[in-house]
């Protein structure tokens, strides 16, 4: 029997679309490459706050998830 | 204080740190990169040494003034002129490893090992080779402008004796006036993709200790959010 892990593509992995507190409020989607864009600080804050919520194909997913890619 | 206020304060001061070993990290990585190239290239500066006075004693250990025998210029020019050039760049590398003018020393007299290892092989093109392999070498430090100074001194060095004593550079006495330029040339188009490849590394390097930072901050958030009981019985298992 084949497990839903053999048929991910590893490369798919991690998440594509990332949701963070936008500075004049409310929320702003970035996708991956803007939100490894944004200054390290910004970043880890978010990332302590947890108020960063990732996204692979529209679906959430955990922070844990989308840091092991 | 209120709650919120404190939460503030102290994402704040998790966050320093945090950016801080990022950075210390970043540093402590590229700092030994550098020490270890410095190291690489000490010892190399020595092996070039003991090199070319191998080459100046197989191919012209003595020359004739009249009837006498005498050791040939070559040999004094790569023992003398060869102690000079290894001289500074192994001094540096022994006592200032890491620092920018370290490398920089090290970048032009590798060059200058270059134009003086064409000199005693008589202008040899094959020995030309060795400014490539150099060039490839410093690419080792992963800092792009080492290269730049090494392509300045070997562009200046090929200019000017192509000028005054062409022989010793070309071994003719009459070459083409474009020939400084099409060697330039070689040598443009081998360090554009050098510099590409140092600028690459240091991204990766940086994206490696920021990706660091990011676990961490992943990893004290879910502490924030772990219950006084797990963060017990967690504090028993470390025990």
């Amino acid at each position: 029997m084949t497990s839903v892990a053999n048929v991910v593509d590893p490369a798919r992995k991690g998440y594509d679309r990332v949701v963070v507190p936008a500075p004049e409020g409310g929320t702003r989607s970035l996708s991956r490459k803007q939100f490894e864009g944004l200054p390290l600080r910004e970043r880890v804050s978010y990332l302590i706050d947890g108020t960063a919520q990732f996204f692979l194909d529209g679906a959430p997913i955990s922070p844990s998830d989308a840091m092991r890619a | 204080m209120s709650v919120a206020r404190k939460a503030l304060e102290m994402t704040q001061a998790a966050t320093e740190a945090i950016v801080k070993r990022a950075e210390a990290r970043y540093d402590t990585h590229r700092q030994e990169i550098f020490r270890t190239t410095d190291r690489t290239f000490a010892g190399l500066m020595i092996g070039q040494w003991l090199f070319a006075i191998l080459v100046a004693m197989t191919y012209s250990p003595y020359g004739w003034q009249g009837k006498v025998k005498t050791v040939h210029m070559h040999v004094w020019v790569a023992l003398i002129l060869g102690a000079a050039i290894t001289s500074l760049p192994v001094g540096l590398a022994w006592l200032r490893p890491g620092e920018p003018l370290t490398r920089h020393v090290i970048a032009a007299a590798q060059m200058l090992w270059s134009a003086l290892l064409i000199h005693l092989t008589g202008g040899r093109i094959e020995t030309h080779f060795h400014v490539f392999g150099s060039l490839a070498f410093l690419a080792f430090y992963r800092d792009w402008p080492v290269l730049i100074t090494g392509t300045l001194v070997v562009a200046i060095d090929h200019l000017l004796r192509g000028i005054l004593w062409p022989e010793s550079v070309y071994g003719i006495p009459n070459p083409e006036w474009w020939r400084t330029l099409e060697h330039a040339s070689w040598v443009i188009f081998c360090i554009s993709f050098l510099v590409l490849s140092c600028r690459r590394s240091q991204r990766d390097m940086q994206f490696m200790a920021e990706k660091g930072a990011e676990l961490e901050a992943l990893s004290e958030n879910q502490w924030r959010n772990s219950s006084a009981v797990e963060r017990a019985a967690n504090d028993e298992h470390e025990r």
